[in-house]
């Protein structure tokens, strides 16, 4: 079975876009995350709900205009394991 | 232990030493600034000897307080007025939380001013102390205050610490009476600290709106560039003592002043071409 990832309660975050990144105030942590495109689109189409890598690739199809890609879902996992490490989201 | 009460902007310093010399040396070159005869002091200074002998033989300052970094190397006497600037600085840095602190030299003119910021170097507080020769408000060469909840900046003008080089460009255009003594082979180099301006001592209470910020970078061909707000945020935050500290507060500060402030990088070779470039943005502004 697939890894389900939650993502952190968005009262907890603060987004912030500048230019082509985004920042994302923690308050539990004090951090601030300087994070580029693909990432604020996946905590959006992510809520609160638990989802694949999977899952959210299909939500940011129906959602955002992705490139024609094959490896959609390989690129969100990988940014979901570099934001699990983060603290961003959690796997369930 | 001999001791002084000084107000610099915001701020209340006690300054205690086992010598009279520092001191003395403060009390003259300070002698415009607010003295608190309440015994209050937001941070206190001490410059004692590093052992009880080394206050006669070959006498070393070394700088405590309230905060202070456990390896900071002791100075000789001669460098004791460098050992309170930097014992001020320290406690500005490692404990202010009433504002955002931003390392950056600021100048005031028309209720708007402008930040200076960059490495060591950079010339941010020899263009300052020029400024302030010209027209402009001196705010402070070390550290501009961010309001966080206005997002006013607040003026800290202590002494403008001139550096090598910049001592005698400067020598040139203020008189000899403003200046400190000269501290050579200090762990910077040459220091000699300047008085600055009366006008920037009687309206140190005036706080001013951010209108622009320069990144300036000394030794290369005139010109300016435009940067990027996540450049220019991630530069900010390591300028800054205190935004991890701050939190929240911290970053709505500086995300509200990377939004709102105009900012470019700026290369020049010399004051008078720095000049030019600064009334070029500033005659823009809105």
């Amino acid at each position: 079975m697939s890894q389900l990832y939650r993502a952190a309660a968005s009262e907890g975050l603060i987004q912030h876009p500048l230019d082509s990144m985004t920042l994302i105030f923690q308050k539990s942590s004090g951090i601030t995350h300087v994070v580029a495109d693909l990432v604020p689109a996946i905590l959006t189409v992510m809520g609160a709900d638990a989802l694949t890598a999977e899952d959210i690739t299909g939500r940011l199809s129906d959602s955002y205009d992705l490139e024609d890609s094959g490896d959609a879902a390989d690129i969100v996992l990988a940014r979901l394991v570099e934001l699990s490490s983060l603290g961003l989201v959690e796997q369930v | 232990m001999h001791q002084l009460y000084l107000t610099v902007g915001p701020t209340r310093f006690r300054l205690a030493s086992t010598w009279r010399q520092p001191l003395d040396q403060l009390a003259a070159l300070y002698k415009d600034y607010p003295t608190s005869q309440d015994g209050y002091a937001d941070f206190t200074v001490r410059l004692e000897p590093e052992k009880p002998w080394r206050r006669y033989i070959r006498p070393s300052v070394h700088i405590s307080g309230d905060f202070w970094l456990p390896d900071a190397a002791p100075l000789p006497l001669d460098q004791s007025l460098l050992a309170a600037e930097m014992g001020m600085n320290l406690q500005m840095a490692l404990g202010w939380r009433r504002h955002l602190l931003l390392h950056a030299s600021s100048v005031e003119k028309d209720g708007k001013a402008l930040l200076m910021t960059g490495l060591s170097g950079s010339g941010k507080s020899t263009l300052s102390a020029m400024l302030a020769e010209k027209g402009w408000r001196f705010m402070g060469d070390e550290f501009a205050l961010l309001n966080p909840d206005t997002g006013m900046v607040h003026s800290f003008p202590r002494l403008i610490s001139l550096k090598n080089e910049a001592i005698a460009a400067m020598r040139a255009i203020v008189p000899e009476n403003r200046f400190g003594p000269l501290m050579k082979g200090t762990p910077k180099g040459d220091i000699r600290h300047v008085m600055p301006p009366l006008d920037a001592v009687n309206k140190m209470k005036d706080v001013a709106k951010p209108a622009l910020l320069l990144f300036p970078r000394f030794g290369h061909d005139p010109a300016l560039r435009d940067m990027g707000k996540s450049e220019i945020f991630v530069r900010l935050t390591q300028a800054s003592t205190n935004y991890v500290a701050l939190g929240e507060t911290g970053f709505r500060a500086l995300t509200r002043f990377v939004d709102t402030v105009p900012t470019k990088a700026m290369d020049y070779q010399s004051g008078d071409q720095a000049e030019e470039l600064i009334d070029s943005l500033w005659s823009k502004l809105p």
